[in-house]
Parts: structure tokens; sequence; C-alpha cells
């Protein structure tokens, strides 16, 4: 029966049961020092739903759904992924045949076993020396280096080669009659054979055999002190995950008159879940490759906001143990145990905001979250950003000038623009539409948005949209003067006082005409009416208009002629793809009207944000290239006739794009209603 | 008892700014008015020779405080003296231009003196029974609000452009007082080395009367002499839309709308600019439009009151030609 050996040619083996403890017993202080750091943080329940916790392990660990979208590194990982997860088993199966006495380790299993860990654990080597090739001669920009990746990856490939040699030099002094199926290992012996007598092979296999051991015990030691530790916290992360609608912040209940500070300055008033986040960023740069601020040339990096704040963690730890000391001193032994758990004395070191994270960097971000998009493990980044931005508008009042003009104009008006409220029905009604105060029989509320009901450019979008559903027959009205922005650009700017009193006021007047169901034509509008209005009470189904626009279509109350044979690029809103994860309705839309659809060089998940989310639309950009260019640029690069929008800001973007490349004659920016309009 | 309108003449490099003149201009008015003399108050280095500008624009009493460290405005420094030149004196009212520097200092005065403070007004006149009565905007001019106070004393800022200016009257006198800048150490929290500017004569994009702007028309910083050509023969600032600022044609500074300058001129003299919404919120208010663009469809010609379809490098210099014979005769 096939089968071999376990410790030959090893005297002693014994020992290892020592090493592994004393492996262990460092390996359990370095999580205890991490579990320690991390609950420096607030309370947070993430143990909602295990099941699909799990599911997402699967999915996203086993299957490597989202660290192979990124072909190259992606199969570099897989390669040590895989590698390790096979040479885990065949351990796993060794250990249960030499300690635990089960007779396993034979027949088909350990030919199974002979066969898997030659061929995963070659994977793993050639992941490995890639991983080397990349990191230190290809050197991308994404990747900064620190000894722990050196070190890290001189111990896989030591664990792997040593193994591979190990296994070499036994099939050479012992005849095997499977050793076919120990590839690997059989290669390894014909050099071995030719070069070293039998004695020389015997004691070269004794040396590497405790030295293997020693590599492995120093692995299991060093794991949780270095990046390895992402094995057991990237998975945790992705359990731990936001299932919900993604991208909302926390409300701030202004009722409670116990707040004493809003938002968040102090890396304590983070929960425990964004503090576990920074060690479960292991800075492969995924976020920073994508982020349309890096890109651009701005000074923040989603890698090195994560980063900086776990930094600040661990000085934080730092800064807490001295004062236990010193407390300890000055108390005595009983009170330093007691002062453990108590809360620390007000923070004297680097600030968060400005010392750790330049105040620049928070303004910067677009909100587009592409780097939450793009994690592997789910870091959640644009969430703190949110925070931090909070603290800064309601507590300090510092945010970029331009903001307090549109804070104000959203206060008086209702509008970013400030123009006056009172005319806000005027450009819909000129078309023809019914408030809900003259029609309150409307199945569906037609919610324009302040760029729909203001904006000259994004006014023929309402033109279109409102042709179209009154062709399909849709029954609707909109709220006319009384409704208000929805608020998305004041909460993502930090002003969460301001949306507070737009949102609860759109929803009051909203609740009073009875609306039960939304269409909007802004995916911000849209994703603010739909998942974070119920945090404050408002429940409506919100539909976006290209959603509703392709049901029409495929119903057959929309009919529709093939429009010119023209090429469309579509651009991919970041509320309307990331946030909620419609990707495909617009593209049929277009198919639909028989336009031919080429798709840019980032498209879909990896869209690239216009620029305007987050706020940033109300905001000058100073510094590095400007991100609506840089989108045009993509989307003239596919020479299409028509760039294909779903969201006034795009649009907006796009539009100024296309004129600052002087390329108004070759390619036009049409909100998709509009080119559907042109189908009718 | 007559204690006196006391106006604070803004002055920078020694020229005494037009909202200042203006203020002196209405405040002479509700002097004759009430029989209260108008006190102007001068700060800076090296000031004697602005008495007789001040007097001759209808001050009945100058008093200048001559300090090195008035040099240039520092917050610190002019609240200190200020606040104790107001306490002395004991005026009626205080007025200040609603200028950056006007901003930045009343709200702090009005705070150390205990008085409230009608800010950015568009209005003022003489009121029955609390002397003066404020005018202000709100909703976006939608509406206006009317302010008084019963608190001594009175005080307010008041938009530039707001009143028109009174001939001077050179052959007018005036008391000239001297007063010594009293400084707290504690206020003087910063201390200013230089001050860096861009030269220009032309006069400020909020303060202008007359404003000409260019947008992505122009095609180059290059052709921005036209525009300024324009503006030097009717006394204009030169502004820019967001996309000429964007394109490095012109500074920040220069910029007019949602994210650059507010401003309401009586003349805004669109040249190449499509008229963005993000455009017409900063300059909507200017109460007459003029718009240059070769596109008949540009949204700019819905807001303007006079509109030229064109190209404005033919446009703008025919209509420096025909201002220039205009300003001759």
């Amino acid at each position: 029966m096939a089968t071999r050996q376990v410790y030959w040619n090893v005297e002693g083996h014994h020992w290892l049961y020592l090493f592994f403890i004393v492996a262990l017993a460092i390996f359990g202080y370095g999580v205890y020092k991490r579990v320690k750091l991390w609950k420096l943080g607030q309370p947070e329940n993430r143990w909602k739903d295990v099941w699909p916790g799990i599911k997402d392990v699967i999915v996203y660990t086993f299957a490597h759904k989202r660290i192979l979208k990124d072909g190259y590194p992606g199969l570099m990982h897989a390669g040590i992924f895989f590698g390790f997860l096979f040479l885990a088993f065949a351990t796993a199966i060794i250990t249960l045949q030499a300690d635990f006495a089960l007779q396993i380790f034979h027949g088909w299993l350990y030919l199974f076993i002979k066969v898997t860990a030659n061929l995963f654990g070659l994977a793993a080597l050639i992941g490995i020396i890639v991983a080397a090739y990349r990191r230190y001669i290809q050197r991308p920009d994404r990747l900064d280096n620190k000894p722990d990746d050196a070190i890290t990856l001189a111990l896989l490939f030591a664990i792997l080669l040593t193994g591979f040699i190990i296994q070499g030099a036994r099939i050479a002094v012992l005849p095997d009659p499977w050793a076919g199926y120990a590839f690997v290992g059989q290669w390894m012996a014909i050099p071995l054979k030719a070069m070293l007598n039998e004695a020389q092979l015997l004691s070269l296999h004794v040396f590497l055999w405790w030295l293997h051991l020693a590599l492995a015990m120093a692995f299991i030691a060093y794991f949780p002190y270095s990046k390895l530790f992402h094995i057991l916290l990237g998975p945790l992360n992705q359990f731990f995950r936001n299932r919900g609608p993604i991208g909302i912040p926390e409300p701030i209940d202004f009722e409670d008159e116990s707040i004493e500070t809003f938002g968040k300055s102090q890396l304590r008033e983070f929960s425990w879940k964004a503090l576990f986040n920074t060690d479960v960023c292991l800075r492969c740069g995924r976020c920073q490759d994508n982020c349309p601020a890096y890109l651009s040339g701005k000074h923040l990096s989603p890698k090195r906001i994560i980063q900086d704040m776990r930094v600040l963690m661990e000085e934080t730890g730092v800064a807490l143990q001295e004062q236990n000391k010193v407390l300890a001193q000055a108390a005595g032994q009983e009170a330093a145990a007691a002062s453990e758990s108590e809360e620390a004395e007000e923070w004297t070191g680097r600030a968060l905001i400005g010392e750790v994270i330049p105040e620049e960097d928070l303004w910067a971000c677009t909100t587009c979250r592409s780097c939450e998009q793009q994690c592997p493990v789910f870091v959640e980044h644009v969430d703190k950003t949110i925070d931090m931005r909070r603290n800064l508008v309601l507590m300090e009042t510092r945010f970029p000038a331009e903001a307090q003009l549109a804070f104000r104009n959203m206060e008086n008006n209702g509008n970013p623009w400030g123009i006056g409220w009172t005319t806000r029905a005027d450009y819909l009604t000129g078309l023809g539409v019914k408030t809900y105060e003259e029609d309150p029989n409307a199945e569906y509320l037609y919610w324009p948005g302040c760029s729909g009901a203001f904006d000259a450019r994004n006014q023929k979008v309402s033109a279109a949209l409102v042709k179209l559903l009154q062709a399909a027959g849709v029954h609707f009205a909109i709220l006319g003067n009384d409704e208000k922005c929805c608020g998305d650009s004041a909460r993502k700017l930090g002003n969460e006082y301001l949306f507070f009193s737009l949102a609860t006021e759109n929803i009051e007047v909203m609740k009073g005409y009875g609306v039960k169901k939304i269409i909007t034509q802004c995916p911000h509008c849209y994703n603010f009416l739909k998942n974070e209005y119920p945090q404050l009470g408002g429940d409506f189904e919100v539909i976006h208009h290209t959603v509703f626009l392709l049901d029409l279509v495929k119903s057959g109350k929309l009919k529709l002629s093939n429009a010119d044979r023209k090429t469309v690029t579509y651009h991919d809103s970041c509320y309307l793809g990331r946030y909620n994860e419609i990707y495909e309705q617009p593209r049929e839309l277009l198919k639909a009207v028989g336009l031919n659809l080429k798709e840019m060089a980032h498209t879909g998940e990896k869209s690239f944000c216009c620029g305007a989310g987050g706020g940033r639309m109300w905001l000058e950009e100073h510094e590095g290239l400007r991100i609506n260019e840089m989108r045009t640029d993509e989307a003239i690069a596919v020479k299409p006739d028509y760039v294909g929008t779903a969201c006034p800001f795009c649009l907006t973007m796009i539009n100024d794009g296309i004129a600052a490349r002087e390329a108004g004659e070759q390619v036009k920016a049409l909100d998709i209603a509009e080119i559907l309009e042109k189908a009718l | 008892m007559a204690k006196g309108i006391m106006i604070i003449v803004e002055q920078r490099n020694l020229q005494i700014r037009k909202v200042s003149l203006e203020l002196l201009s209405q405040g002479r008015k509700i002097a004759d008015q009430t029989g209260e003399p108008l006190v102007a108050v001068v700060l800076g280095q090296g000031i004697d020779e602005l008495a007789s500008t001040v007097t001759a624009n209808g001050a009945d009493k100058v008093i200048l405080i001559d300090d090195a460290k008035l040099a240039e405005y520092t917050t610190g420094a002019y609240t200190s003296v200020l606040n104790k030149l107001i306490r002395k004196e004991e005026p009626t009212a205080v007025l200040l231009g609603n200028t950056a520097v006007g901003k930045d200092l009343a709200p702090r005065l009005a705070q150390r003196l205990g008085v409230g403070l009608a800010s950015d007004c568009t209005g003022m006149e003489y009121d029955a029974n609390s002397f003066l009565s404020f005018k202000r905007p709100i909703y976006a001019g939608k509406a206006f609000a009317y302010l008084t106070s019963n608190v001594r004393p009175i005080m307010a800022t008041i938009r530039p452009n707001t009143f028109p200016l009174a001939a001077p009257d050179a052959a007018r006198q005036a008391e000239i007082v001297k007063e010594a800048a009293e400084i707290d150490s504690a206020d003087l929290v910063a201390i200013l080395k230089e001050v860096a500017i861009a030269a220009s004569k032309r006069p400020e994009l909020t303060e202008a009367n007359i404003i000409v702007s260019g947008g992505r028309g122009m095609k180059g910083p290059e052709n921005y002499g036209i525009l300024e050509d324009l503006a030097d023969v009717v006394g204009a600032a030169v502004g820019a839309s967001r996309a000429a600022v964007d394109s490095g044609w012109k500074e920040h500074k220069f910029q007019v709308g949602q994210t650059g300058k507010t401003v309401a001129p009586t003349l805004y003299i669109a040249c190449g600019i499509s008229g963005a919404i993000q455009h017409l919120a900063g300059m909507g208010s200017s109460k007459f439009i003029v718009a240059v663009n070769k596109d008949p469809e540009a949204n700019i010609f819905n807001v303007a009151d006079y509109g030229i379809v064109g190209d404005l490098f033919e446009v703008v210099p025919l209509l420096t030609e025909e201002f220039k014979k205009l300003v001759n005769e």
C-alpha cells in the first residue's frame, strides 16, 4: 500500500512539541497585544448574520472573488494561497497519523497529498518568486516596501524550498515506487544523487528537516506580528463586513442632549471595527490604484489613511501603557490593575486630524467608494472620512470656503445655487407636469432634484424624461416648490445637521401627500431617498429613471424605434453603480435603441468617478489634474458619438471635460433619457 | 446728547476705499438731518494727508490714529485700538464697510462692546425712534429685513455700492484730532510683516460697478488683453468664469461664480461665457447683464438683458471703440 514512514531518518522529533508550545505562546501573546489595541475602539455589533458571513468567506477567501479581479497579482496570490492551503492539509493529515494514531496517511489519500502538495507547492513557489519580482523589480507605485514584506517572502520561500529538498533527499536515498507522484521531489533527487553520496544525503536530509521545522515554528511565532496575520484577519473582516445598503453614514441624534461632540476627531471615538480594519489592511494598494483623487495627483491615498491610523493606534497603545505605569508607581499595584480598564486621560499625542491625516485629504475624497469596492478584505474607508468631516464642520467650523456658500444656499433656498425656492416648480409646470397638490392621486412622485429643476442643461434631461413618461402613460406628479435638496452634498460634506433638516422636511412633505413610489433622475437623490431616508423614518419605494425606463421598455409600454446607429460609451455613476449595483439596466437601455456600446478603460465596478461626488461638486479642485477631464479623456479615447450618463453631476462634469478638450464637435454627453427620447 | 455718527474709514496704501467715501456721503446726509456730528476715524501709518480727503467728503471731526503697528490691518491691533476709542467717544452709531476688513473687524468689535451688529446692509436711513434703521436682504434677496437697535452704539456694516458718492467739498473744515494707539499686548496675536500684492490698477471684483468677464470663449490667456482694454475704458474690473480659471488663464481670485466670488455690479459684461448655473450663482443678481457669445443657444442669453450673438474677438474691440467715443465726449 502506498505510504511512507513519518519521521524517517529523524531522531528526537519529540523536541518538536516543545518548539511548538514556545511558538504558540509567542503567537498567543502577539494576538493578545493586537486584540488589546482593537479594544481601544468603541463597541459595535458586527456579529449580525453568521451564514451570509460564512458564505462571504467562502466566496471572497476560498474562491478569491475580489482578489482575482486584478489578474496578475490575483493569480500570484492564488498560487501562494492554494499552495499553502494544500500543504496545510497535508500537514494536518500527517499530524492526525503521527500524533493521533489515525491510520490515514496511506493509499489514495497519501497519493492525493503527494500530488497536490507537489503541484500546489510548486505554484506557491512560483507565486512567491513572482511576488518578489513584482515588489522589488517591477515596483508598482501602489506597493510600499517594509522589512516585514521581505522577511515574510523569504520565510515562505525558505519553507517551500527546504520542503522540496527534504523530499528529494529522501527519494534519492530510499527507493520509492510512488516517487513519480512527488514530481518536484523527484526532480530534486536527480542532481542531489549526482552530487552527494548516501551518507551526505542522509545528513543533508536531517539537517534540512530541523531547519524546515525551525522555519515553520518561526512562521507561527511571527504570524501575529507581521503581514502573515492577514491570513486570519482577512477572512474575519469579510465575515464582519457590512451587508446592508453600503456607504451609509451613522445618523446623529440631534435630539440627544447628552452628546457633547459630533463627528470624530480622536482615534478612540471610532469603533473597534475601524481599528481592526487598520490591521486587516496589508497595503496591497488596490484602493490607491483606483482612487480618483490619488490618480489625479492629490495627496490623498486611501491606503495611507488606513495605515496612518494604524500607526496612531499603536502610538495610543504605547501611551496608555506608559500612563498605566505611571499610575502604578503612584498608587501601587492594585490600583494599576484596576486602571487598566479605565478610560484614558485626555489624548496628548498626535492629533488624528491635521497631524496624522491632513485636512486636505479629507476634503479631496469624492466618496466614489472605489477604494472599498476594490479591497479584497472589505476595509471601510469612506465612512471614516465622513465622520472626520463632520467633526470639522459641526465642531470646528473648518471647511473649504466654497462650501459655506453651498451650505447657506441650501439652508435658505433648499438648493445649492441659492435660486429662489419659489421658482423650483416653474420649469416642470411649464412642461405641463402637475404637482401633487393639483393631482393628489398620482401613482408616482417624479423627483427631478435640484439639477433637474434649476440647471438649464439638466432641465433638458427633465424634459426628455417627462416626455418618455407621458408617452408610456405613467401617472406622475411632482412636489413642486415643496421639494428641497435631498441633502446628499450636505451630508457628504459633513454638515449632518443641514442634511437632517432638509431630509426631515422632505419626508414630512412626502408623507403628507401620501407618496409611495418615487422616480428620481439623480443617483444621489436616489441613494438618499432609498437608503438614507429610512434612517429618519422615510420609507418609500424609490426607482432610478434608468431602471424604470427599462421596465417600461420591457413591458412594451414604451415603444422605441432604433435610434441612429451611433456609438455610445456609458459612464457609470458611482452612486448608481457601486452604491446601488445598478450597472446593467442603463446599458440594456442603450442597446435597446440599437446603439453600439463601447466600454471605457475603467467601467462597471471599476468606473472612474467624474469628480463631483461627496460634495466635491461645490468645491474647487486646486491640486493636480482635474478628475473630470481625466474621465472625459477615457471616454474620448473610445471614439464615441455620445457619452451616456445617468446622473446630473456626471453630465455636468463630462460636459465641462468635453468643453475643456474642445471636443464638442465629435462627442456629446447626453443623459440616457435624452438618448431614448430621440428614439421615441 | 449728540455723540456723533462714527465711520471707520478703511484705507489701503493711503488710498481711502470707495465704500468708506460712500459711508461718509450717506453719513453726512443723516448728520444734517439729525444734527449729530459725523466723525471719521482713520487708522494707519503716515495718514495725515488723508484728513483732507475725509473732511472734503463730509466729516465734522477726523480722528487720526497713526502708529507703525497699524500700518497694515491686523485683527488684534485694530480691535484693541477701536474698542478703546469707541468707549471713550461714545458715539451713537459706528459704521463700517462690509469688506473683508469690515467683516473681520465689526463682529469682534461688537462683541467687545457688548452690542448687536447689523451686517451686510444695503440701506440705512434716519429713524425717529431708534435713530437709524438698516435694510438687510434675506433669503437670497427675496425679502428685506429692517433692523434697528436701542442699544448704543448702533453698529452696522454696509455693503459696497449701496450709497451714491456725493461730490467732495474741498472748502469744508473739520476738527482734526490725533490719538495715540493703545494696543493691549494680549491683542497682538499676529504681526503682519509683509504684504505681497499683485499690482492691479483696476477696481476689486466685489466692489466694481462694472465687470467685464471672460470665459472659455477667450481661447487663451493672451486674449484677455481685449477685455482689459474694454475694462480700462469703462473703469471696470476683469473677471473670469471657472472654465477660464481651470484652464489656467486667470488666477482664482478673478473667478466669479459658485466657488469663486459673488458679485453684483451695475453692469456685467459676459464674454464667451456659456452661463452654466455655477457661474450664474455668482453674478445673477447683477443689475444689467450683457452677454457676448457666438452660440445663440448659450444659456447666458436666458439671463442677459442684452445679448450679442457674435464672435467676441470682433464684438469686444468694437464695444471698446464705441465706449471710448462716449467717454471722451
